[in-house]
């Protein structure tokens, strides 16, 4: 198993309304198509640290090498064509853009890396859609959409570019029972049969018990 | 690219809340067409006003000043000492211009005239019966005055030509006739100043709309007022010259001012207090569209950062999608450039129907019938483009703001 994701002594300062340091020097790594779980208490630091992680939070100490690119200290620029590639993300409020359908909120992290033809984008947006049990849905506007069909139109969308790693900030924390469950299934077929490495932050003990492995926070230190 | 996915996006944004495009939009388009319509009216104005000075003023006139006071030569020899001349005089031993032919050659070589014109003017009283009124009579070149003035369009009773035949005839202006209570065919004495009298026949009457001509001013063949001074064929008083431009007088006074020995002066010189109106006139119609422009660039902003505000989730969104800062630059400047445009587009043929409406206005005042209103097509480009580069600041502020948003506070609520 090949490491994926290497944290190397991350400390992370909140400078509002005083100073503080959130993030204790906080070092681990992660194995290619690890479903990890990051789990805590309120404020013990792990959304701070997915955003660090993620590259899109680059005012940190410490070093973050994903897929052997060493990300500290790069550009913003570079840092969002890295996140278009290699990132795909979820996040506990869907976030779609809501003035497109489903398939082009799908399609548009592919259509900015341009790796593919528009067709080709289609197809495999549509594949992706149909995948997650909305090929129905493909071209209704998303907020005419449920709560769990727009989180599953979210993954659909984090998975085209086929990112090494999909990061979510409490994927689930908005869906009930029956959707968490759904939304966990493909996590873990991601994991298990695409080699995906997934990060979670998440509140919710019967979803993390389920991961291959579970870090949990607390104080801006990892504990276990 | 157009299919690139920026672009999409914009459009879906422009496309999503029509009615917010349209009211930004119409920002852009009020501020040009009210541009267009500024310029084109100011302009119209700006050329009737010519139009009715240029009826009794050349563009370049040529005559005779009278001499340099040389009446004091010792003192320049003694700068030092107090010199006094008694009873000292400043004569003048030529009047009107000699060699009239020699200029008039010359000014035929000169390019950009478009006419020249030869005058003998007197001074002098008009009296019928026992009014006395004292004006300018014009011996004139009947064709040339005609080119450079267009005398015939002015003449309301007789006919501008038959003047070259009539030396006995002389045409009076309308209000010149009124006060003297002369018609047709009547006969009016002219008195000069050196004590000559004659009797001319009324063969037409003119009238220019600007008062103190109308009222002052008569018009006979040009021998007939060498007749009437006993001077030589030679001889003129003026010299008037029009020009294809007639607010680039400047080259060809410094053509000929050196072989001229007679006072050459262009009506800029003359007439002050119209270039300073009309340069006045300039002025305020720019300043007042552009404020207009100014306010229809803030109009965009506004709605811009509106935009902006509304959809920083969905910036933020794109953000951890791995859109660059420039990206979304791009994005947000191509909607207001598209809103530009349209809004150009709309302001030029809103700026026109607006003229043309203001044209059809009544206006009759000093032979006018209705507003003055150009459409020069230099004007509409220049509302066109000053619009862009309003919308293109007023919309690469915010657009610029909205790259520099940070994902991770949005994103983390």
């Amino acid at each position: 198993m090949s490491v994926i994701l290497k944290a190397d002594n991350i400390v992370k300062h909140f400078y509002e309304p005083e100073k503080f340091q959130v993030l204790k020097g906080i070092s681990f790594e992660v194995n290619q198509g690890e479903f990890l779980a990051l789990v805590g208490k309120s404020g013990c630091g792990k959304s701070t640290l997915m955003y660090v992680l993620s590259t899109m939070d680059t005012d940190y100490e410490g070093s973050l090498i994903i897929k052997d690119t060493v990300l500290t200290n790069k550009s913003q620029n570079q840092l969002a064509s890295f996140r278009n590639e290699n990132i795909g993300f979820v996040f506990q409020f869907h976030y779609l853009l809501p003035e497109f359908s489903a398939l082009e909120n799908v399609m548009i992290p592919a259509l900015k890396l341009k790796r593919l033809s528009r067709t080709e984008i289609e197809e495999k947006a549509y594949r992706n859609l149909e995948m997650l049990g909305l090929k129905e849905q493909a071209l209704k506007k998303v907020t005419k959409l449920s709560g769990g069909q727009q989180q599953r139109v979210a993954i659909a969308r984090a998975l085209i570019n086929d990112p090494a790693i999909i990061m979510g900030d409490e994927p689930t924390g908005n869906l009930d029972t029956i959707n968490t469950q759904i939304v966990f299934d493909i996590f873990r077929e991601l994991a298990q049969e695409r080699k995906q490495t997934i990060i979670a932050v998440t509140h919710d003990d019967d979803f993390a018990k389920n991961c291959d492995r579970i870090i949990e926070m607390k104080d801006g230190q990892i504990v276990r | 690219m157009l299919s690139s996915i920026n672009n999409r996006i914009s459009q879906v944004h422009l496309t999503t809340d029509v009615k917010q495009t349209i009211v930004a939009m119409l920002g852009v388009t009020f501020g040009i067409s009210m541009y267009i319509f500024m310029t084109g009216f100011m302009s119209g104005v700006n050329d009737t006003q010519a139009d009715l000075a240029f009826s009794a003023l050349a563009h370049v006139r040529i005559y005779n000043d009278g001499p340099t006071d040389h009446s004091n030569i010792a003192q320049k020899i003694y700068p030092n000492d107090l010199v006094n001349v008694r009873n000292a005089k400043v004569i003048k031993y030529t009047d009107g211009i000699k060699n009239s032919a020699a200029i008039l050659a010359t000014l035929a070589k000169q390019k950009n005239l478009t006419g020249f014109t030869s005058q003998v003017n007197i001074s002098v009283f008009f009296k019928n019966a026992g009014n006395k009124v004292n004006g300018t009579v014009s011996g004139v070149d009947v064709i040339g005055e005609d080119k450079v003035y267009g005398c015939a369009k002015h003449i309301i009773q007789g006919n501008w030509s038959e003047l070259k035949y009539r030396s006995d005839g002389i045409f009076v202006g309308v209000e010149l006739a009124r006060v003297l209570g002369l018609k047709m065919n009547d006969n009016v004495n002219i008195l000069t100043s050196d004590g000559i009298s004659r009797n001319y026949k009324v063969i037409g009457i003119f009238r220019t709309d600007v008062l103190s001509v109308d009222k002052s001013k008569a018009y006979i063949a040009i021998n007939a007022a060498r007749q009437l001074l006993g001077v030589n064929q030679d001889y003129v008083t003026d010299i008037q010259i029009d020009m294809e431009d007639y607010n680039n007088t400047q080259p060809l006074i410094d053509n000929i001012k050196s072989i001229i020995p007679y006072k050459v002066e262009s009506w800029q010189m003359g007439n002050q207090q119209l270039v300073a109106g009309s340069s006045l006139r300039d002025t305020i119609a720019r300043a007042v569209s552009l404020t207009i422009l100014l306010v229809a660039g803030f109009g965009i902003y506004n709605i811009m950062n509106m935009t902006i505000n509304q959809k920083i989730r969905e910036i933020a969104i794109l953000k951890a999608m791995g859109f660059s800062g420039g990206d979304v630059t791009k994005i947000f400047l191509t909607q207001a450039i598209i809103i530009g445009i349209l809004g150009g587009c709309v302001g030029m043929v809103l700026g026109y129907i607006i003229s043309r409406l203001v044209n059809n206005v009544k206006f009759e005042i000093a032979g006018m019938h209705h507003l003055p209103m150009t459409y020069y097509p230099h004007n509409y480009l220049l509302a066109f483009v000053f619009g862009l580069i309003t919308t293109f600041v007023a919309g690469y502020l915010p657009a610029h703001k909205a790259s520099k948003i940070d994902p991770v506070s949005i994103l983390r609520g």
